[in-house]
């Protein structure tokens, strides 16, 4: 149509503002919406915080300023909710990432049978987390009648307090999350072991002295950006955690596997303390979004 | 070839390990769904025999008996009006966002699609306080709306980043000619583009409708008798009685029946989808 190639790379102003109004009008229905239903509302999440609503007494709601807060810092439920948090955040994330990397690595090459391995690892993840806890509670957790449990005892280990047992059950929650979730960390470590490149790898390969070295210097540093991926995605999945841990233990017994969340929950919608369940909320949204801080600041540097 | 070295009795036993590995993962992870499924056929004396049957005769008596208790029959066509609707205004506002983000250029895109990571971020029980507080000022508890509003704060950000890679994987060519031969943007993107990315859009769909057909918290905050999806639904059963599993197991394998229907149809386009922006970086 034009004379050559040149000619129609230069931009003319009129398409390029025809193409910026283009581009606006695409996104602004949804950026519209995410601002309305997301970013307005942690504003005002931020500022209910400041006030007391309590919805079983509206006639006391007032601002409060920083007390909500200051009630905080002395809540020994909170401290726990914290603790607890901590230890089930990191503790299935380091065994999603660390057993998601064995499996990859074990079925990188020698994987036969894709397809039906990948169907049986595809299944807990896209199961309703609800159900999964429900399951472990009753079918499989259950003393002697609970499979699990069942075969503990054949076995010879005897029964065990899963869910029963404060340290158990935290232990279990974590298992229950694991199991749900590893099937991520060995997909993705899977997909990127496959999409490496060929050559270099096996003349890394030879180098290396044994096994361990192969892994350990030629292999993991190739696959860091997925190892920090999947840390950043399952940390951010682990800190949104609630349905499976609400059915499975409901945060009992007593308060052992009460996270964060879980107490948040309470404390807004059985308490109906909406004003200090919303400084828990915001507690909870400037740890999420520290953590993330610090994961954008690795994934910068690494890569 | 690193592993030629080793001699024939070793590889022997090391395939044999990974094969029985292969079969243990196999069973840790399909055995759990596979025992509900084969609970819910169970009588409830079977249920509670040791040790557990493997073979029995199969009854389909819990699940007549769910089917009829109004509350789960009703809180699965809830669910799935919600699933469906979220699915749909997902689409129509998430796939335009994810094309104008990979490919026309205009001022603070990287701003705005970086906002689109961030609203990923947000913690669910951070935004269902004053959502909830909003929505019973607009009188929109208990109603489909709002809970398919809320949801939508969850599969939006991530379906404009998923519709992101998939646009980007289309040649940088495609719009040129229909640009030059004077057809609008929107035209373009209607007639040319978007029948390239319908896999995307489907891949993009199976993840939002999973997502919103899974979602408990905003459920159970958000619903009333009206509305209540079948995960409160399911709830409700143990929460009255701990040894109805029969009920319950029924109830469940109608609950995961959907997912894992699309998940045998569709296995390696969702790996796929799941792992493509973590290997892509």
């Amino acid at each position: 149509m034009f004379k050559g190639g040149g000619e129609k790379k230069r931009l003319r102003p009129s398409y390029i503002r025809q193409q910026e109004r283009f581009g606006f009008a695409m996104i602004t229905p949804s950026m519209l919406f995410l601002f309305i239903m997301a970013a307005f509302p942690l504003i005002m999440l931020v500022g209910m915080s400041g006030f007391r609503i309590d919805l079983t007494y509206p006639a006391g709601n007032r601002w409060l300023g920083v007390s909500n807060y200051l009630q905080m810092v002395h809540d020994s439920r909170f401290m726990h909710a914290l603790k607890v948090t901590a230890i089930y955040t990191v503790s299935t994330v380091f065994l999603q990432v660390v057993t998601g990397l064995a499996l990859a690595m074990t079925f990188f090459r020698s994987f036969r049978g894709q397809g039906f391995l990948r169907v049986s690892v595809l299944l807990p993840m896209i199961l309703a987390p609800v159900v999964v806890g429900l399951a472990f509670r009753t079918m499989i957790m259950t003393p002697q009648y609970g499979i699990l449990d069942y075969i503990f005892m054949v076995l010879g280990f005897g029964s065990k307090p899963w869910l029963v047992d404060p340290q158990w059950a935290l232990f279990s929650v974590i298992i229950i999350h694991t199991w749900q979730w590893t099937p991520f960390a060995f997909l993705v470590f899977l997909a990127s072991l496959n999409a490496l490149p060929a050559d270099p790898l096996e003349a890394a390969l030879m180098d290396a002295r044994n096994s361990w070295q192969r892994f350990w210097h030629v292999i993991l540093p190739m696959i860091r950006p997925a190892v920090v991926i999947v840390l950043i995605f399952r940390t951010m999945i682990a800190l949104r955690a609630f349905a499976a841990i609400f059915s499975a233990t409901g945060g009992g017994p007593g308060t052992a596997t009460e996270i964060l969340n879980l107490y948040t929950y309470r404390e807004s919608f059985n308490s109906l303390n909406l004003g200090y369940g919303a400084a828990l909320g915001t507690a909870l949204l400037v740890i999420t979004v520290v953590i993330s801080m610090i994961f954008f600041r690795m994934r910068q540097s690494r890569m | 070839m690193a592993y030629r070295k080793m001699p024939a009795w070793l590889r022997g036993l090391r395939s044999g390990l990974v094969f029985s590995l292969y079969v243990f993962m196999i069973l840790v992870w399909a055995f759990p769904v596979i025992w509900v499924i084969l609970t819910s056929l169970k009588t409830r004396t079977e249920i509670f025999t040791l040790p557990p049957t493997i073979f029995f005769k199969p009854t389909i008596e819990h699940y007549i008996e769910v089917l009829l208790a109004q509350d789960i029959l009703r809180g699965i066509i809830n669910s799935l009006l919600v699933a469906c609707g979220t699915t749909l205004f997902t689409l129509l506002i998430a796939v335009p966002a994810g094309y104008a983000f990979s490919r026309i250029r205009f001022p603070f895109r990287g701003r705005l699609s970086f906002f689109a990571l961030l609203a990923q971020m947000a913690p669910p029980i951070g935004l269902i306080i004053p959502c909830f507080l909003i929505l019973s000022r607009l009188r929109m508890l208990d109603t489909y709306g709002g809970l398919i509003a809320v949801h939508m704060t969850l599969t939006v950000p991530f379906s404009i980043w998923l519709m992101i890679t998939y646009f980007q994987d289309l040649p940088p060519s495609l719009e040129e000619a229909a640009l030059v031969d004077g057809v609008s943007p929107f035209n373009t993107f209607l007639k040319v583009v978007l029948p390239n990315v319908w896999g995307g859009v489907g891949v993009t769909a199976i993840f939002a409708f999973i997502e919103s057909w899974n979602e408990f918290l905003y459920a159970v905050v958000l619903t009333g008798s009206k509305t209540k999806t079948a995960p409160v639904a399911i709830f409700g059963f143990l929460a009255a009685e701990e040894s109805r599993w029969g009920p319950f197991t029924a109830t469940g394998v109608m609950i995961m029946a959907p997912v894992i229907m699309v998940a045998l149809v569709a296995q390696r386009q969702i790996v796929k989808g799941m792992t493509m922006g973590a290997t892509k970086g």
